[in-house]
């Protein structure tokens, strides 16, 4: 099933999609949800791709998803790992806790 | 003679082999590697020396490789033997291999530091190579290296016993002493060059008469200031006395027997400009001539032996000074080599006895050592006789020499004035010899050797060097007339003129003898406010030090001090006071959060968009 | 509005409104189910579009193997009540204003630039077929890389894990209080 739609009706769904991951990673200090909405600003960039990719009818929008595909479950695997390190040495989810590198 | 280039090549590795094992080498390894360098050099000398004087050649260039090619300016480094080199070659190798043996001897278990004896030897084979490069050096650059590298080892010797800060500061000070005289010497290197277009000094001779005499002496003076600087002449001469903080060894090799006379050497090998410039010739002779009275009346108030002898060894080289200015080019050398031998015997001795007495340099601490320390006593007592030219031994044929064409050719000045050293010279040797090994024992000696290892290496030097204080004037110098110009004749050696040059030291040696052991009581003449004043004027040098002291150094440091602060600080602490500030800045937006880092991020995202929409 | 449009705004909606959620929840396993439904509904953009192979993958990979990682951590480090009630204290209103502003203004900035694209997708499937052989034709070194990545992310997670659990396992036994948690990173 396909349909022929404006391709910037797709850009403005993932740029919301976007603006809303944006909006979560700067407000919630829990890493989790952090993470989460990581998760949702990489989907909106996916959605792009697709959408190039539905545009020239062609398959590098669809790779180009699975790549980023690939990247988030990497990223996502190492930030967990990352999530129990802090929340054992800081005891606490905040990652305003871990400033250490403060200047 | 193919084999010249072994003669400064061994020392130069014996230098690169000390130098790289870092003092990880066992001693007696350290002694055969820095003592056979140099003994191995010495054999090679003698046997080229013998070659060259068969062969009969005038000189004997050996071509090593090109130094470097600017334009027409490309000097090569080459080795040049002469009979003038030759000579200054023996001395070097010769007298340097007895002096390394001693010290074998002398510095063993001596240093402060487990390496030291290892470094002392690095030291000394690099300024046995650099000194070789500068007598055997064609080119008045390849002179300039070695003139440069000995002033290096005489820096680093003289503060050999570094822990002690003021013998750091003896060795600034000869070095930047010499440094005033090495300035003067390569403004004449360049005055030279400029005129000629050349530094290869047979060529620069052979144009030299073709130059305008004024411009001749005023390089003639500028090469001199580098030869006062170097040989410790007045007014140069302050750091000298003070470059006795070095080990004795070091004092015997480097501020007697050669370095201190590279200047000597230098004024000789440029004969062939001196001889256009009777002006420069004078000034040359009144600096010998001055040097030799000052340093004289100063020795006869020293109480440091060491410091005795370094200023007899000013007023030798004064001598040799003084005859290269009236002309007795080859007596100068002569006197040179005769010097180095009883010099070097004289040192030698004198850290025997030091080395017993535990390191104690006053002679009004020691005395009454003739029996307890035979061979010291005997080494000393010939090479004084050498030092006060007591007839027929080796400095007195190169002094008479020297006084008597100072009176052919100079007239009663600069004889006069070079008699009356001599007796000075006998007074103060007698002075010395009596105060230390006559008399009631001050201090009891002990014996300073390390087992018969040491003790033999400091025995045969001596005796070595005794034979060649007493026989080394039967040499004589025929060996430099091709180079030098024969020794000017002297009418008669029987002259009352003669007579007299020859009976001053032996009349000047009763008088001193009869004065010292009591027997003419001159105590009050010493103790009369005329005395007193004489004896701390003596003692004190002339005041050199103490003038030097307000009118160059205290200035000196006065405004080095007042200008600390100066415009170029100012420029660095801005820079310093601008990094910083611009750190802190940069260090406020570093606060360790991470959601400030991506509110940023998201804040250049929109400035970026903005640029792409077109709306900035 | 056409009813093409229509089939791609409906679940569009749904996953905008999804995610709203996702970033306002203060309890992380509600987030994470309006997250999946979320990723769902892109699915379900995804196969308007005509990518089939992606929706699949955004399924299978995002709501199934991503979220069921969020979904064990969260679970194993047992945030329960306390933890909702300090999510409310962190999350104060005047928080929303400045991230409000700047996404605000970023959205303005990206409509205008996409609306002058006046162009239409293909309205034709890509189907798996043509993007499997895309992907192990000219995307085959990409895709190697890809294999690096996410093998070094296997070890990276399994180093930062393990030290973890050591730790915890040492502190259950007893046998070591406080091990730095650097010391046995090497055995």
């Amino acid at each position: 099933m396909a349909i022929s739609i404006p391709v910037e009706h797709v850009l403005y769904l993932a740029a919301l999609l976007f603006l809303l991951g944006l909006v979560g990673v700067l407000v919630r200090r829990n890493v989790i949800f952090l993470l989460m909405s990581l998760e949702v600003m990489m989907n909106a960039a996916g959605l792009a791709f697709v959408a190039a990719g539905a545009k020239w009818g062609q398959p590098d929008g669809q790779i180009m998803f699975m790549f980023i595909l690939a990247l988030a479950a990497a990223e996502v695997a190492v930030a967990l790992g990352l999530v129990l390190q802090l929340s054992r040495r800081f005891e606490t989810l905040d990652v305003d806790a871990a400033d250490e590198l403060s200047g | 003679m193919e084999h010249l280039w072994l003669v400064p090549a061994l020392p130069l590795l014996g230098f690169l082999v000390l130098f790289l094992t870092e003092g990880r080498l066992p001693d007696r390894v350290v002694a055969v590697v820095g003592a056979g360098s140099v003994g191995l050099a010495a054999l090679v000398a003698l046997f080229v020396g013998y070659q060259f004087t068969q062969s009969g050649v005038a000189s004997h260039p050996q071509v090593l490789w090109t130094w470097m090619a600017v334009g027409s300016f490309a000097p090569t480094v080459t080795l040049h033997l002469d009979s003038l080199s030759l000579v200054m070659m023996g001395v070097v190798t010769g007298v340097g291999f007895l002096i390394h043996l001693y010290a074998t001897g002398y510095m063993w278990k001596d240093h402060e530091e487990p390496r030291g004896y290892s470094r002392f030897f690095a030291y000394m084979n690099l300024f046995v190579f650099a000194m070789l490069m500068l007598v055997l050096g064609d080119n008045l650059l390849v002179l300039f290296l070695g003139w440069e590298g000995v002033g290096l080892c005489s820096y680093l010797l003289i503060g050999f016993y570094h822990r002690d800060g003021a013998n750091g500061y003896a060795a600034r000070k000869a070095f930047v002493v010499t440094r005033v005289g090495d300035t003067a010497l390569a403004l004449g290197l360049f005055l030279l060059f400029w005129e000629v277009g050349t530094l290869h000094i047979q060529d620069a001779l052979d144009q030299a008469a073709a130059l305008d005499k004024t411009t001749v002496t005023v390089i003639c003076l500028l090469l001199l200031g580098g030869a006062v600087g170097k040989s410790a002449q007045v007014p140069l001469q302050t750091w000298l006395p003070d470059a006795m903080a070095g080990p004795t060894p070091v004092s015997a090799l480097i501020h007697a027997a050669t370095m201190v006379t590279a200047g000597v050497y230098l004024i000789a090998r440029m004969q062939g400009l001196y001889l256009e410039s009777a002006d420069a010739r004078h000034v040359v002779a009144l600096v010998g001539l001055v040097t030799l009275l000052v340093s004289s009346f100063t020795a006869l108030a020293q109480t440091d032996i060491k410091r005795i002898l370094a200023y007899s060894t000013m007023s030798q080289i004064g001598y040799m000074f003084m005859a290269l200015g009236v002309g007795a080019w080859s007596a100068a050398i002569f006197h040179l080599m005769t010097h180095a031998f009883f010099k070097a015997l004289l040192f030698l001795a004198a850290g025997s006895v030091i080395l017993a007495m535990h390191h104690e340099q006053d002679i009004f601490k020691m005395g009454g050592l003739r029996k307890k320390l035979p061979v010291p006593f005997w080494s000393m007592a010939i090479g004084s006789l050498g030092l006060m030219a007591f007839p027929f031994t080796s400095g007195f044929f190169s002094k008479d020499a020297i006084l008597l064409t100072a009176w052919t050719e100079a007239g009663w000045l600069y004889w006069g004035g070079g008699v009356l050293a001599a007796g000075l010279t006998a007074l103060y040797t007698v002075r010395m010899m009596v105060i230390t090994f006559w008399g009631e024992t001050k201090t009891e000696p002990h014996d300073a050797s390390h087992g018969g290892f040491s003790r033999t290496n400091m025995w045969l030097p001596l005796v070595a060097l005794c034979a060649l204080s007493i026989g080394g004037g039967w040499f004589g110098i025929g060996v430099l007339d091709d180079t030098l110009g024969a020794l000017i004749e002297v009418d008669s050696h029987f002259s009352p003129v003669a007579l007299a040059t020859m009976a001053m030291p032996i009349l000047m040696i009763g008088l001193g003898w009869l004065i010292f052991t009591g027997r003419i009581n001159v105590q009050g003449l010493v103790d009369s406010a005329v005395g007193r004043g004489l004896r701390r004027f003596f003692a004190g040098g002339w005041g050199f030090d103490w003038v030097y002291d307000r009118v160059f150094v205290g200035p000196f440091v006065w405004f080095a001090k007042a200008n600390k602060g100066d415009f170029v600080d100012w420029t660095y602490r801005l820079t310093a006071g601008v990094v910083r500030a611009t750190h802190y800045v940069a260090a406020l937006t570093q606060s360790g959060r991470l959601r400030w880092y991506a509110a940023n991020m998201a804040a250049g995202l929109v400035v970026l968009l903005l640029f792409v929409a077109g709306w900035l | 509005m056409n009813a093409d449009l229509v089939l791609f705004w409906v679940p569009a909606a749904i996953a905008v409104f999804s995610t709203a959620l996702v970033i306002t929840r203060k309890n992380a396993s509600r987030a994470l189910v309006y997250l999946v439904i979320s990723l769902l509904a892109v699915a379900v953009v995804f196969f308007v579009l005509g990518a089939p192979f992606a929706a699949a993958l955004e399924v299978v990979v995002y709501a199934g193997a991503i979220v069921v990682l969020f979904l064990f951590v969260v679970m194993m480090l047992n945030l329960g009540r306390s933890s909702v009630l300090r999510e409310g204290g962190w999350l104060r209103p005047n928080m929303w204003v400045l991230p409000g502003i700047l996404a605000f203004v970023l959205l303005i900035v990206m409509f205008h630039v996409f609306a002058g694209t006046q162009a239409k997708t293909a309205g034709t499937e890509v189907p798996p077929s043509a993007v499997g052989r895309a992907l192990f034709g000219p995307y085959l070194l990409a895709v190697e890389l890809a294999g690096f990545l996410l093998l070094a992310a296997l070890v990276g997670a399994y180093h930062l894990g393990r030290r973890y659990l050591e730790e915890r396992r040492a502190v259950v036994e007893g046998t070591g209080e406080g091990v730095d948690a650097g010391g046995d990173g090497g055995r």
